[in-house]
């Protein structure tokens, strides 16, 4: 589904890794993990086409445009911005063509997905970062796409919002849809994630979460 | 002085220039009040003061070659409003430098060169006018221009409205989805200078950037849409012209600071006032943690 072919990324003289060959299967779950800086947002932003790579190539099964739905961080957000929740979610139907009906319809269902019913007027400003977080997954659901990349979804994220993204996790799985999900909770993608990208001092190893993630629960990739 | 209703219409019914200006400072409100908003929440307030001082040297240079021409003083100032705004944009991505502090580099730059290049063409064009403009002189030519370019900017925005507003909020998640955001990136700034240009004329150049940055600050101030917001700076920019021309009849005072000082009025009035953050009103819903 998604084939990086001797891929480099990183500032412009300043790769952040050896080069990456790595194919994501249709329909797989991958989680990125290592430390901060070492490339992982990066990496989910060439996939998406966001940034260039330095060197090599991202080759894709779906058109980029419609075929990406890509959860940034959402510090760059500006929390001032004078919007409801219901307007942001909504914003995840771009480019698609639904009806008015469908349109409605499909806007609950997320909403109450979710656990945002009743917040739809709310402007930004008064979400909780984990409320803010939950419309930014409702909003990304919305648009459908066949390839999800993930930046970590779990920040910010109560104990039940991070059951939910868990359980939606797998559900779009289930679907057939491709997930790509940097995560910093080791604890959490060793249970929830079989496979694991993992950028270490420059490098990638790429295997099975159990094999790559010790069972200590207090471990942390420093 | 005894006020009365009708001192509020007379003028413009009696004089000619009166209603002209009038007709060309409100639509100028409609169209810049959008715009204004939008700069605003762009964190792109600075860009109206860019253009507006790069508009002098391309005016003056407009004047010096063709004279006291609408067409000269209108292409000249597009032109270096544009390539000023453009300059200080483009060392922003080539360098790194913050672009406040590229584009506060960039207007003394044209404000200087602006009053050099009016100094060599002789004193025939007033400087005080085209800083801070006459309203008095809306011309029917400009007047056409003004409605012209109101009626292209709200077509415009409209038509952007949607990918504008998500490449503000999240530039990455339309960069997903779409490729507008770049083109209505341009097409706004686009907008922002013609503008400017097409007002500096009536408000002065340095002026013009107070009725669109004035309204729109003053609006953020009484809601949390985004669709009031644009009318509440629309109905503050129209409210300013309005009554700043007549004070400016009455006391026979500058007609663009007097607009903008209306327009100052409205902004002070809603920063104690407004239900939004307003200084009346406690608890200050922004804390800071």
């Amino acid at each position: 589904m998604i084939r990086c072919q001797s891929l480099v990324w990183g500032a412009p003289g300043q790769p952040l890794t050896t080069p990456l060959s790595l194919e994501f299967e249709s329909a797989s779950l991958t989680a990125v993990i290592g430390a901060n800086g070492c490339g992982k947002s990066s990496l989910l932003k060439v996939i998406a086409g966001l940034q260039k790579p330095l060197a090599g190539k991202v080759e894709m099964a779906v058109p980029r445009q419609s075929g990406i739905s890509f959860l940034p961080q959402q510090q760059h957000l500006d929390r001032q911005f004078p919007i409801s929740l219901e307007e942001l979610i909504a914003a995840g139907f771009w480019g698609r063509r639904l009806s008015t009906q469908l349109r409605t319809q499909r806007l609950k269902n997320a909403l109450e997905d979710w656990h945002l019913s009743g917040l739809e007027q709310r402007p930004l400003m008064a979400l909780s970062g984990g409320e803010l977080q939950r419309a930014l997954l409702a909003r990304l659901s919305l648009a459908d796409a066949p390839v999800l990349l993930l930046d970590e979804p779990h920040a910010a994220l109560d104990e039940l919002g991070q059951q939910l993204l868990w359980q939606h996790i797998h559900h779009w799985q289930a679907e057939g849809r491709t997930l790509v999900v940097v995560c910093h909770d080791l604890v959490a993608v060793r249970q929830h994630i079989p496979h694991t990208l993992l950028i270490r001092n420059g490098h990638c190893v790429y295997g099975t979460s159990r094999e790559l993630i010790q069972p200590t629960p207090s471990m942390r990739v420093a | 002085m005894l006020i009365t209703v009708s001192h509020f219409w007379q003028p413009f019914s009696e004089f000619v220039f009166m209603r002209r200006a009038l007709l060309g400072g409100l639509v100028l409100a409609c169209s810049t009040a959008p715009l204004g908003v939008f700069l605003i929440l762009r964190r792109m307030s600075l860009i109206g003061d860019a253009v507006a001082h790069g508009i002098l040297p391309g005016a003056a240079l407009g004047f010096w070659f063709a004279g006291l021409s609408l067409p000269a003083l209108t292409l000249g100032g597009l032109g270096a409003g544009l390539s000023m705004a453009g300059l200080a944009a483009w060392i922003t991505r080539r360098t790194g430098l913050r672009e406040d502090a590229s584009l506060a580099a960039v207007y003394p730059i044209s404000l200087a060169s602006g009053v050099l290049i009016l100094g060599m063409a002789g004193k025939r064009l007033d400087l005080l006018h085209l800083l801070f403009g006459s309203a008095l002189a809306v011309d029917g030519p400009t007047l056409t221009g003004m409605l012209w370019v109101s009626a292209l900017s709200l077509v415009a925005m409209a038509a952007i409205y949607k990918a504008l507003l998500l490449d503000t909020l999240d530039p990455l998640f339309l960069r997903t989805v779409s490729r507008l955001g770049p083109l209505a990136h341009a097409v706004f700034l686009t907008l922002v200078v013609l503008n400017l240009v097409i007002g500096f004329q009536a408000i002065g150049a340095l002026m013009v950037v107070g009725l669109m940055m004035l309204p729109a600050a003053a609006s953020r101030f009484w809601s949390r849409r985004l669709p009031v917001l644009i009318a509440v700076a629309a109905v503050v920019g129209c409210l300013s012209v309005w009554l700043g021309l007549l004070l400016s009849f009455y006391y026979s005072l500058p007609s663009g600071p007097a607009i903008v000082l209306v327009a100052g009025v409205g902004y002070l009035l809603s920063v104690v006032f407004g239900p939004v953050h307003g200084l009346l009103h406690r608890p200050p819903l922004l804390t800071f943690q």
